[in-house]
């Protein structure tokens, strides 16, 4: 047990702490490419011997942005170009934004001339994807991420590097989806400390990330398995980090049994194929990907994946996690609580934002929840 | 003994007039819908930017959910339709049109613009990746096919030659699945005839909307969001073409005349940025008109106006529409543009319902203000929904711009 808590309190502090992560890269000489969501192709940075680390935003106060975005733009990259302009990232090589949604393309005109000391690479996805021709042109994409990459850091790309981090990734998404399983049996894992683990991979190489999350399940498997009245929720949206709303799902009795978080478990859905070649094969995941608000669907099959997962995992509901100005994930909802009002799985909306101060709001929806589902 | 009422002559438009034929042009699009629905053609809702030159190729029958949300919008009943949508859990974050559209969608009647039902759908994202967003959403609630032509923002100057291939492949798959939703076939002799007209239809449009270069300008600005529907429209209709023309030749007469659709005398020159605050349109333009201001520059000229050669040219015109540019590419058509019409001050409409309108207009307004040095001003409002816009602020804003314009006049 005390092993475990170390190891708890090891993901916590990577979580809270940035930072000194990034210090840490730096001082050891280490190269750090900065990668903003949803789908940031980390495994090329990987691959060129650059550490890629999160850049989700955080819950800080937003002054500098303010002259580049509007208010009406979501605060994870309102506060992501704040630590820019504000030095948060320096000593970074170059931030890698994809422009999957319309606000990330102007996160990434706005870096330039609001932290112009940290080039800015863009990635441009297709939607129209799983086929030949958005393939083709992800990989397009990819080889323009490299020459950028290889310019600006001097580090040059190979497809045999490429291969052995397609691995390490996929192992890292293997680890992920394990631990949201083994995360079930184990009750008395707090939503916080579920989000540490998940929160401290963006900060992390993913080799050090995956021993530490399968030392976790190896522990957590020797010991008995719990079962709990606590209520099982589904949580889905952009993110979900937030310590006081994390808090609050805790004070509720609830239990995160899976997750639709971007942030989160979306990242791990989808592996590389390693029989193919490797970038090849990097273009093939990305194709394959979806269930996601800003990867074109026109089933919308994503309110039926979530009702799945609540069906499989024994979910007593779903909490949306509204990002404050996040139009996909504002589109996405009413279709999807049909789909949750359809299957009979009771649902919540809750709207969150990084300059959130007052989550009284929050409580009290959660509270009602937890009485509708006693 | 009775008192002589005299009245005043009633206006009767010319029915010649290039402003006749381009409101008939509008008029009849509508009409001809109505009609092609109930003889059984299968009607299409269209995005504003989807390459026409395919369903004109095609032969189909399309309409604009944008141009129709912004006239239910000026016609006052934005903020109900945007009610219903947000009744049925849309987020009041969501661009208005799509509220609007949505709520069309759903109630079918709207008697400040109705347009038929569609029986599929064809969307282009090279204005907005809302456009995906929304028109997912209409395919799922009205169980219809959608076609995507995706074309990604492009973060350099210009489209790549992997852009412009993976957009001409969709271009090439869309024509195979309009042929299999609608029955109708290609005919590579209308896609060149139609592509003739499309060409003569946008220098036409460049031509006239290039008069406002001229001191005065033969036109109030405000007049080009009027004939914009058209240039949306019909582009490929060679009425469409022939009505431009002739506008294009009434502004050159103006110009020789002296004469101008600006009915008060031109003081100040104004470029206009943004999507028009439809639902307070009037009180935009009068708060100019009264102070003397003429709009004589907006990017929507530049927005429709499609000029190519081949097909790699249509394909490269489609991507490079002011919303899927870069900053700098962006920035120097504007500057361009501003240069050209000898604009004094810039107003920006930081559009509440497009986030990637305003979204990194600040630093670029910013950076058109230096280049052309005149002043720039941004007021707050919103496409459809009228609740995101303050007469006060607008009027305070553009009070500023106009003494700035007068004293650099002054000083000059």
């Amino acid at each position: 047990m005390t092993k475990v808590n170390e190891l708890l309190e090891q993901f916590h502090k990577v979580a809270v702490s940035p930072e000194e992560q990034l210090k840490s890269y730096l001082s050891q000489g280490r190269k750090v490419v900065a990668c903003v969501p949803v789908y940031t192709p980390e495994e090329l940075i990987h691959s060129m011997n650059l550490v890629p680390f999160g850049a989700w935003g955080a819950e800080i106060e937003v002054r500098e942005a303010k002259k580049y975005f509007p208010a009406f733009i979501c605060s994870i990259l309102q506060t992501t170009l704040e630590m820019g302009i504000t030095g948060k990232y320096d000593g970074i090589s170059a931030i890698v934004i994809p422009s999957l949604c319309d606000s990330l393309k102007c996160l990434g005109e706005n870096w330039k001339y609001g932290v112009p000391n940290i080039p800015f690479i863009p990635m441009t996805y297709p939607q129209n994807r799983n086929n030949d021709n958005g393939r083709a042109f992800t990989k397009a994409g990819y080889l323009r991420v490299i020459d950028d990459l290889e310019k600006i850091t001097g580090k040059k790309f190979s497809e045999a590097e490429l291969a052995k981090s397609n691995k390490v990734y996929n192992l890292h998404n293997q680890a992920m989806r394990r631990l949201s399983d083994v995360l079930v049996e184990y009750p008395w894992i707090s939503a916080s400390q579920r989000n540490d683990i998940f929160k401290s991979a963006y900060y992390m190489t993913k080799e050090e990330h995956t021993t530490l999350v399968n030392q976790l399940m190896d522990l957590l498997l020797e010991m008995p398995k719990e079962t709990s009245n606590m209520k099982k929720i589904i949580t889905t949206g952009i993110i979900a980090d937030s310590r006081d709303l994390l808090t609050i799902i805790g004070e509720n009795d609830m239990q995160i049994v899976g997750d639709d978080i971007a942030h989160e478990s979306r990242q791990y859905r989808t592996d590389v194929n390693e029989s193919k070649d490797a970038l090849e094969g990097l273009a093939d995941k990305f194709s394959r990907m979806d269930n996601c608000s800003v990867l074109y669907d026109v089933d919308k099959k994503r309110g039926d994946y979530i009702a799945e997962m609540a069906k499989r995992t024994g979910a007593d509901g779903v909490v949306v996690v509204m990002t404050k100005f996040c139009d996909p994930e504002e589109f996405d909802y009413p279709i999807m609580k049909k789909k949750f009002d359809a299957a009979g799985i009771p649902s919540v909306l809750i709207e969150v934002d990084m300059q959130m101060n007052n989550y009284e709001q929050a409580r009290t929806a959660l509270q009602t929840f937890k009485d509708m589902l006693n | 003994m009775s008192e002589e009422v005299i009245k005043k002559p009633k206006y009767v438009e010319d029915p010649n007039s290039a402003k006749s034929k381009l409101n008939k042009i509008t008029s009849d699009h509508y009409s001809n819908l109505w009609m092609a629905k109930e003889k059984g053609e299968m009607i299409g809702w269209c995005a504003s930017n989807f390459p026409q030159e395919i369903f004109e190729t095609l032969g189909l029958t399309v309409c604009y959910p944008e141009n129709q949300a912004a006239a239910i919008a000026a016609r006052g009943a934005g903020e109900k339709m945007c009610l219903i949508s947000e009744g049925d859990g849309y987020s009041n974050d969501i661009c208005a049109y799509a509220r609007v559209s949505l709520a069309y969608a759903k109630i079918k009647d709207a008697p400040e613009q109705n347009m038929p039902q569609p029986d599929y759908l064809l969307c282009c994202n090279n204005i907005c990746n809302t456009m995906i967003k929304w028109y997912e959403n209409l395919s799922v609630e009205l169980n219809i096919p959608l076609v995507l032509i995706d074309i990604p923002f492009n973060p350099d100057y210009n489209p790549s030659k992997a852009e412009v291939e993976y957009v001409k492949n969709q271009f090439l798959e869309a024509i195979k699945q309009l042929e299999k939703i609608t029955g109708k076939t290609w005919s590579d002799e209308k896609f060149k005839e139609v592509m003739e007209i499309s060409n003569r239809t946008s220098r036409a449009w460049l031509k006239a909307t290039n008069f406002t270069k001229n001191t005065p300008s033969p036109l109030n600005g405000f007049d080009l969001l009027n004939h914009m529907a058209v240039a949306v429209c019909a582009r490929g209709k060679i009425e469409a073409a022939e009505a431009f023309e002739l506008l294009a030749e009434e502004y050159e007469k103006a110009v020789q005349e002296g004469t101008s659709t600006f009915r008060a005398e031109e003081k100040h020159r104004l470029m206009f940025e943004g999507i028009a605050c439809w639902p307070h349109l009037r009180v935009t333009a009068t708060e100019l008109k009264s102070r003397g201001i003429n709009m004589v520059a907006t990017i929507y000229a530049d927005a429709f106006g499609f000029i190519y050669d081949d097909l790699d040219g249509l394909i490269e015109a489609y991507c490079n529409v002011p919303n899927a540019m870069n900053l700098e590419h962006a920035r120097d058509k504007r500057v361009a543009i501003a240069k050209n019409t000898k604009a004094e001050a810039l107003l920006v409409h930081t559009n509440r319902s497009c986030k990637l309108w305003s979204g990194f207009m600040y630093e670029m307004s910013r950076q058109i203000g230096e280049a052309c040095e005149i002043p720039v001003a941004s007021f707050d409002g919103d496409q459809a929904d009228p609740r995101n816009f303050s007469e006060a602020q607008y009027a305070t804003r553009v009070q500023a711009l106009t003494e700035i314009m007068e004293s650099n006049k002054g000083g000059k």
